[in-house]
């Protein structure tokens, strides 16, 4: 087949596309309506799986953890490309103590003015208030402060061990994430007034969005020898990643299941649409056409309705998105008792390679598959059988 | 030269096995016109299918210009229907999503002829249909006589072999009959084509070098 000859059938097929008008624009709208929705689904799966993302990295962790830093490392030499900030902590074990209560705690050391400006866990204060740098004070878990018995104001005695010198310390505010292992035995305090110095320091590092946290550990580790470590949020929590992974599955599988139903639609309509057209390649096939050309020319008839149905339907999606992207839809009702939207539960579906081409891709290999029935009566029928029926 | 060696057809139908063509047999020179005239149901649409390749007899040879078009693949039979044979149908049978321009470049198309030529070739015979001004128009907007002659111009112009045509005149007035027939002869002799007309039309038959009448699937009396 020549490009002279393909341009004579793809022109033919434009024409009959465009002639059909009601036709066309009738099998065209469930493509477009398939591929609109889709896109903005996968966008919204997308944007939730960001959402978890977002609030279970920002809440506290980072998308990354280093641990056994060495203090002659500066927090600026982790500021490598990709990422967005690196938050000093230093984790001491010891004992809290009010009177008789006493809890074993870890006591972390934290800048209180950079913990404001990039971690969340400040939002999750139930009581009083956050810390202050160089205040002698600490932030403490609802749990502990319960077992404690203590309130904001409250007096606190921290210890390195029993029978170590006690230093006393006031209770700024009490916060509740819902977090488990936030929730338990965990204080943080200003880093200057830390009861002991320590050689090494871990820290909470966050990234730019489209940067995968193991790039960035690969060039860490260029960087830092052992034993300073670096652990991706992948690692800290695998239970999200795998939500993660199984929301994308389930979305692939709305996605193929979406098509699977609607290429029925589309399949009746194409046999309408085609055999509406009988009279026309029963015509051809007299003029000479080759089997192999009509059905070439179904083919690409699916193809043009498909590309412009298929536009249309990502226009719309898109901008559906963008739409939503503005201000965000907020599934506060629906999550907040989940631990995996503890800062917020404001969603912003987000536009992906995958989420926008699929949907395109699927329209088309579905209006392909669909199309083999009726192609196949059109081109297997004789000619003669096709004229005499009209 | 067109040679016929004892084609029969058969259908099947509702109403059981119908014997459409039994043991015809004849011979059509090159550049004749021949009349295949007989009622409807004697088997001159079948016949007419038969030679221009649309259908294949259950038994017998066709010979056409040399080939036996009976035994070619389905591929090879379409090739040589689009470069040797031009279909004039009762009703026209118009693409009528295509213009009156794009039906007649249709043929010109499938047989690869270039941008160019197909466009003189097309005002050249729509020209000669006296529908020069039609071009752009659609099937629908025409008469039943401007359809007919559209697909004459649209039959011949790829030059080919051979011209069928199956009552053309049929669905016409008897004026417009008679336009139609003196510009299918006219068109199809100015090209070298053999004609086989099926008619009921007593013009085409007296205007027809031969005459072939079939009855019932078989040939009355042989001429030609």
């Amino acid at each position: 087949m020549t490009f002279k000859h393909l341009k004579f059938w793809i022109r033919t097929a434009f024409v009959f596309l465009f002639r059909s008008g009601r036709s066309t624009v009738t099998l065209s709208l469930m493509v477009v309506m398939a591929v609109a929705v889709l896109i903005f689904l996968s966008a919204l799966a997308v944007g939730i799986n960001d959402a978890m993302i977002r609030n279970s990295v920002g809440l506290y962790s980072g998308h990354i953890s280093g641990f056994s830093l060495p203090q002659s490392l500066d927090t600026q030499r982790l500021k490598i490309h990709g990422v967005v900030s690196v938050l000093k902590r230093i984790s001491i074990p010891g004992i809290l103590s009010n009177g008789n209560n006493i809890e074993t705690i870890t006591i972390v050391g934290v800048d209180p003015a950079a913990e404001l400006k990039t971690t969340a866990i400040w939002k999750k204060t139930v009581s009083g208030k956050f810390l202050k740098n160089a205040d002698r004070t600490v932030f403490l878990s609802h749990q502990l402060a319960d077992k404690l018995g203590v309130q904001p104001g409250n007096t606190v005695r921290f210890a390195l061990g029993l029978n170590k010198n006690q230093i006393q310390f006031i209770v700024s505010g009490i916060y509740k994430t819902g977090i488990d292992y936030l929730d338990r035995g965990i204080a943080f305090c200003p880093f200057e007034v830390l009861p002991v110095k320590k050689d090494t320091w871990e820290a909470a590092i966050f990234i730019q969005e489209g940067f995968e946290p193991e790039s960035i550990i690969a060039e860490y580790r260029t960087l830092i020898s052992e034993p300073a470590g670096f652990h991706s949020w992948k690692e800290m929590m695998p239970d999200l990643l795998q939500l993660i992974d199984l929301n994308y599955i389930s979305m692939g599988v709305v996605t193929v299941l979406v098509f699977g139903v609607v290429s029925l639609g589309i399949a009746c309509a194409f046999v309408i649409f085609i055999l509406k057209n009988l009279r026309e390649y029963g015509i051809m096939k007299a003029m000479g056409a080759t089997p192999q050309e009509i059905g070439r020319l179904i083919v690409i008839e699916v193809i043009l309705m498909n590309l412009a149905a298929s536009s249309i339907g990502v226009l719309i999606g898109v901008l559906l998105v963008f739409i939503t992207n503005y201000s965000g839809i907020d599934l506060t009702y629906f999550t907040s008792h989940n631990r995996y939207f503890v800062v917020s539960g404001v969603v912003f579906p987000r536009l992906t390679f995958f989420s926008l081409c699929l949907p395109p891709i699927l329209a088309l290999f579905f209006s392909l598959v669909s199309a083999i029935w009726p192609a196949a009566i059109v081109t297997r029928r004789k000619a003669a059988d096709i004229l005499r029926s009209f | 030269m067109i040679r016929v060696q004892g084609i029969s057809k058969e259908y099947r139908s509702g109403r059981g096995q119908i014997q459409a063509l039994t043991d015809v047999s004849f011979t059509i020179e090159k550049n004749n016109t021949v009349a295949v005239f007989g009622k409807s149901g004697s088997g001159k649409t079948t016949l007419l299918y038969c030679l221009g390749g649309l259908e294949r007899p259950e038994r017998g040879k066709i010979t056409c210009f040399g080939v036996e078009i009976h035994s070619l693949s389905e591929k090879a039979l379409c090739l040589f229907q689009r470069r040797n044979i031009g279909f004039v149908f009762q009703h026209g049978n118009l693409l009528s999503y295509l213009t009156v321009y794009e039906n007649i470049a249709f043929s010109l198309a499938l047989n690869n002829f270039d941008g160019k030529t197909i466009a003189k070739r097309v005002h050249e015979l729509l020209e000669k249909v006296g529908l020069a001004e039609t071009g752009p128009a659609l099937p629908h907007e025409l008469s039943g006589g401007e359809v007919q002659r559209v697909s004459v111009a649209r039959a011949i112009a790829h030059s080919p072999q051979m011209l069928l045509a199956d009552e053309p005149t049929a669905s016409l007035d008897t004026d417009t009959g008679r336009d139609l027939v003196q510009l299918m002869f006219n068109m199809g002799r100015e090209h070298g084509c053999t004609m086989i007309i099926a008619t009921h039309d007593q013009e085409i038959i007296n205007l027809a070098d031969a005459f072939l009448p079939l009855r019932d699937g078989k040939i009355e009396k042989e001429d030609g």
